[in-house]
């Protein structure tokens, strides 16, 4: 790895230690839940395909949908469970940590750049590299835990020790290479949302370009460090080489950081600001202007990611029927005309799991008030003839109109891609309006997370995701592992009608707004009887 | 004269803490009124309470005839705040951040804006995350001072400032009070304070212990005598409301209530007054007897007879 002798390093071990200690409780907390996540796939895949029927059928469905495919990765090893372990849990596994990653290196490199501390740090007797290193070092070795613990909880719940070692080390490997991506974008710009964005934006990309190249078998998955991970086949057939790639690829991009480092100043980015106008512009004169300018850029980089991803799923929809028939086992299941059910079935999941990625857009966006708040940037607005309600409200109707806004861009987006194929264009009115049938579960998502900053304002920001969280997982889980039904009762999303995959029913939507309503009231309510709290 | 803020027995807990514990504050319309304390005191989070940002856990608060947390919009319409710790937007430029709160407060003179940046030489195109901490605060000071509004309520706000801008500031508080405006002026430099204003409250812990005009804070506390005489002086131990007495040689030093300054004086007078200092206690020195360790009784003998 790194030589600490160099003067630059200075002080990298002592670093390393203090950051340890920060996130002394926080790591364990990732570890844990990429341990738990594998353990209960293993266990649930060991019941629910015991007999050889259930793994056949398995195997005939899931190998030839393009949505699991998408979603999931190469349809390998599904003769086992163990493989179909691997197939399920393997793009979540690298989600969580490649989120773990980020958030780790960010805060001990942007964010501590951005609040003053590393030019304290810094003064001391530490090397100019040595905050970098300490930062991609801790991330290092907590996705090297992950992989551990990925590896434990695939053993111990008595999946083959060999397999469960691989699928670990691929995963703590996408962690690593992520590691480094989010250390090069922490040089890149001088705000620590702009590199969450920018490493969230690289993450969405590589698992496009996989699902993509999984689809067409083009090869187009190696250029996605999810797809090496996904190269290795855990547990059939356990190939060890494509993990050079991480660990070549990770070192390379350290040291580019380092490069990069080197050519900017302690505080700005790479890209240096340019100077503002001199005036505000007419728009900027009420709360929510001052929202909207807030919000704009994070809003429409997702629109672009949406759109997208959009246009992919919904080009992809045609292969479905391609896939089935290159599949002599999947035409046993689905004979020839019910194809069209199939394409719906994977539309269905696509809107159902971009719904997903809006909720978490959503949660961004209303806890971008709290962060305001925190940051003492609420004191002049609400000092300067703004009421709680009007301030809070500005910030929520960003979120809700923005949510809302995404939603339709994702239906238009796979609509039109999808009428571009089928050459029907009521595709794209049929789309956009499912796409919409997920924004009174979305308004939800953003209720409880304005209620959560109503009432607990100094932990609303973790309980938030936390929320979002569960939410995808419930969502996501609940179906292929049998959780009881007032489980998914939960998740607004899993609530809502998965059209065109199910038939529209009004009453789910109809409800869900209303609890919508009543979280956003809430939420209001309690923000306005309450002290401002600073961060 | 009437009030513009009246506060009285505030009490503010967070949790355990009791950042405010019967706190009394009383401004009257058109003067500058200093607010002076010890870090932790509990200025700022009076300051958050007069503004309605916090809510009282009890005692009465009026702030221009109204309730700062029933009718904060109102009230905010006619106040400009400069806060303690001056956060502003990263992405936004200083003239958009005083364009926008003068605004929201309901509007600004183009005209007064232009003067107050060239007299602050701020240059308002720099992103907030560009400017330096000084120049942080003027862009706060400067939306505060150009709109037009009867109250302003400014905590530490000349914290960073340099020497010149801090002299422009103080031409720019005596403006605001030539043209009938009353300021709230919490600070930690005293100088400032006593340039600055017409009454000052002290507090201490969350509590008020002194309020009043400078000149009367000074009557009530002691002033400091040192003096040259021909022969020794008699007649001065005992002397009620003599405090602190130094004897060296033919000098002598003590503190005298204002009340028995006369008596003190008379018996220098008789032992041949060859030189005489006489000094009020400097507003450094009525907060220092307040909080720091200074003894108000003696002064140990060390520290000066030698
Ligand atoms: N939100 C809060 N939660 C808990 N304690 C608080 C909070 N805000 C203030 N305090 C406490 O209240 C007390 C008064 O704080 P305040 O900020 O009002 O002091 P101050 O007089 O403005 O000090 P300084 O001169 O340093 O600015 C302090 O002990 C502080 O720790
Ligand atoms: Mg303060």
């Amino acid at each position: 790895m790194v030589v600490v002798s160099t003067p630059t390093l200075t002080g990298t071990l002592a670093l390393l230690g203090f950051a340890v200690r920060r996130d002394r409780l926080r790591l364990p907390v990732w570890l844990l839940a990429g341990g738990a996540l594998v353990a209960v796939q293993s266990t649930s895949n060991q019941t629910i395909y015991r007999t050889p029927e259930a793994l056949a059928a398995y195997q005939a469905s899931a190998g030839s949908n393009a949505a699991s495919i998408a979603f999931s990765g190469p349809p390998v090893g599904l003769d086992t469970v163990a493989g179909t372990v691997a197939f399920e849990i393997s793009t979540p596994l690298v989600v969580l940590t490649v989120l773990m990653a980020m958030f780790t290196t960010a805060r001990h490199t942007r964010a501590d750049e951005e609040s003053g501390r590393t030019e304290l740090v810094r003064s001391a007797q530490v090397g100019r590299h040595a905050p970098v290193t300490a930062a991609t070092l801790l991330s290092v070795l907590a996705c090297t835990g992950m992989g551990a613990s990925v590896a434990a909880g695939a053993a111990l719940t008595g999946l083959p020790e060999q397999g469960s070692v691989l699928l670990g080390t691929a995963t703590a490997g996408v962690g690593w290479v992520f590691t480094g991506v989010t250390a090069v974008c922490a040089q890149l710009t001088a705000g620590t949302r702009g590199v969450h964005g920018l490493v969230g934006g690289a993450l969405g990309l590589s698992l496009v370009v996989r699902a993509i190249g999984d689809i067409t078998h083009d090869g187009l998955s190696w250029a996605s460090p999810v797809g090496w991970a996904q190269a290795t086949h855990p547990w059939s057939a356990d190939r060890w080489w494509p993990l050079l790639l991480p660990v070549v690829g990770t070192p390379v991009l350290m040291l580019a950081a380092r490069h990069l480092l080197d050519r900017r100043d302690l505080g700005s980015g790479l890209l240096q600001p340019r100077p503002g106008a001199a005036t505000a512009p007419r728009s900027l004169s009420s709360p929510l202007g001052l929202a909207w300018r807030l919000h704009r850029g994070a809003l429409l980089a997702w629109a672009a990611g949406i759109v997208l991803l959009g246009l992919v799923y919904g080009g992809l929809a045609e292969s479905v029927e391609t896939l089935i028939g290159d599949n002599p086992d999947a035409q046993v299941f689905f004979p020839a005309g019910s194809t069209a059910g199939l394409v719906n079935a994977y539309l269905g999941v696509t809107l159902q799991v971009t719904a997903l990625m809006v909720a978490g857009y959503t949660v961004s966006a209303t806890i971008g008030a709290r962060t305001e708040e925190a940051a003492g940037r609420a004191e002049p607005v609400l000092a300067a003839g703004v009421g709680r309600l009007r301030w809070l409200g500005s910030h929520l109707t960003v979120a809700l109109v923005g949510a809302t806004a995404l939603l339709a861009l994702d239906g238009l987006a796979t609509g039109v891609s999808r009428a571009v194929v089928t050459g029907d264009a009521t595709d794209l009115l049929r789309l956009t309006g499912a796409a919409l049938g997920y924004a009174p579960a979305v308004w939800v998502v953003a209720g409880l997370a304005g209620a959560l900053l109503g009432a607990v304002p100094a932990a609303a920001v973790p309980a938030a995701w936390i929320v979002v969280g569960g939410v995808a997982g419930i969502t996501l889980f609940a179906e292929s592992f049998d959780w009881p039904g007032w489980v998914t009762v939960l998740s607004p999303v899993a609530r809502t009608p998965a059209v065109p995959a199910e038939k529209w029913a009004a009453l789910p939507l109809l409800t869900l707004s209303a609890l919508a309503v009543a979280l956003l009231a809430a939420g209001l309510g309690s923000f306005r009887r309450r002290d401002l709290v600073p961060g | 004269m009437t009030a513009v803020i009246s506060v009285s027995d505030l009490v503010k807990t967070f949790g355990r803490t009791r950042a405010l514990d019967g706190l009394d504050l009383q401004v009257r319309a058109g003067e500058v009124h200093g607010f002076l304390g010890p870090n932790g005191s509990g200025k700022s989070t009076t300051i958050r309470v007069l503004l309605g940002l916090l809510r009282p856990t009890s005692g009465r608060v009026r702030l221009l005839g109204g309730d700062p947390w029933r009718d904060a919009v109102a009230l905010h319409r006619r106040l400009a705040y400069v806060p303690g710790d001056v956060t502003l937007w990263p992405t936004l430029s200083g003239g958009e951040v005083i364009d926008l709160l003068s605004r929201l407060r309901g509007g600004i003179d183009r005209r007064r804006r232009e003067q107050l940046l060239e007299r602050f030489e701020l240059d308002p195109r720099k992103k907030a995350r560009t400017y330096s901490k000084g120049n942080r605060q003027k862009v706060a000071l400067v939306a505060a001072l150009a709109s037009d509004v009867e109250l302003l309520v400014l905590d530490e706000p000349t914290s960073g400032l340099d020497p010149l801008m801090e002299a422009i500031f103080q031409s720019c508080i005596r403006e605001a009070r030539a043209e009938g405006r009353t300021v709230l002026l919490s600070s930690h430099l005293l100088a400032e304070a006593e340039a600055l204003c017409d009454r000052v409250s002290i507090i201490r812990l969350g509590r008020t212990v002194q309020s009043g005009t400078l000149a009367e804070l000074r009557s009530l506390t002691r002033t400091s005598v040192t003096a040259e005489t021909e022969r020794a002086v008699t007649g001065l131990t005992g002397l009620p409301g003599v405090h602190g007495l130094q004897v060296a040689d033919r000098r002598v030093r003590f503190d005298v209530d204002r009340d028995q300054l006369d008596g003190a004086v008379r018996r220098l007078v008789e032992a041949g007054l060859r030189s005489l200092v006489s000094a009020p206690p400097t507003l450094e020195e009525l907060f220092l007897r307040q909080y720091g360790d200074v003894p108000t009784e003696a002064v140990p003998a060390g520290r000066w007879s030698s």
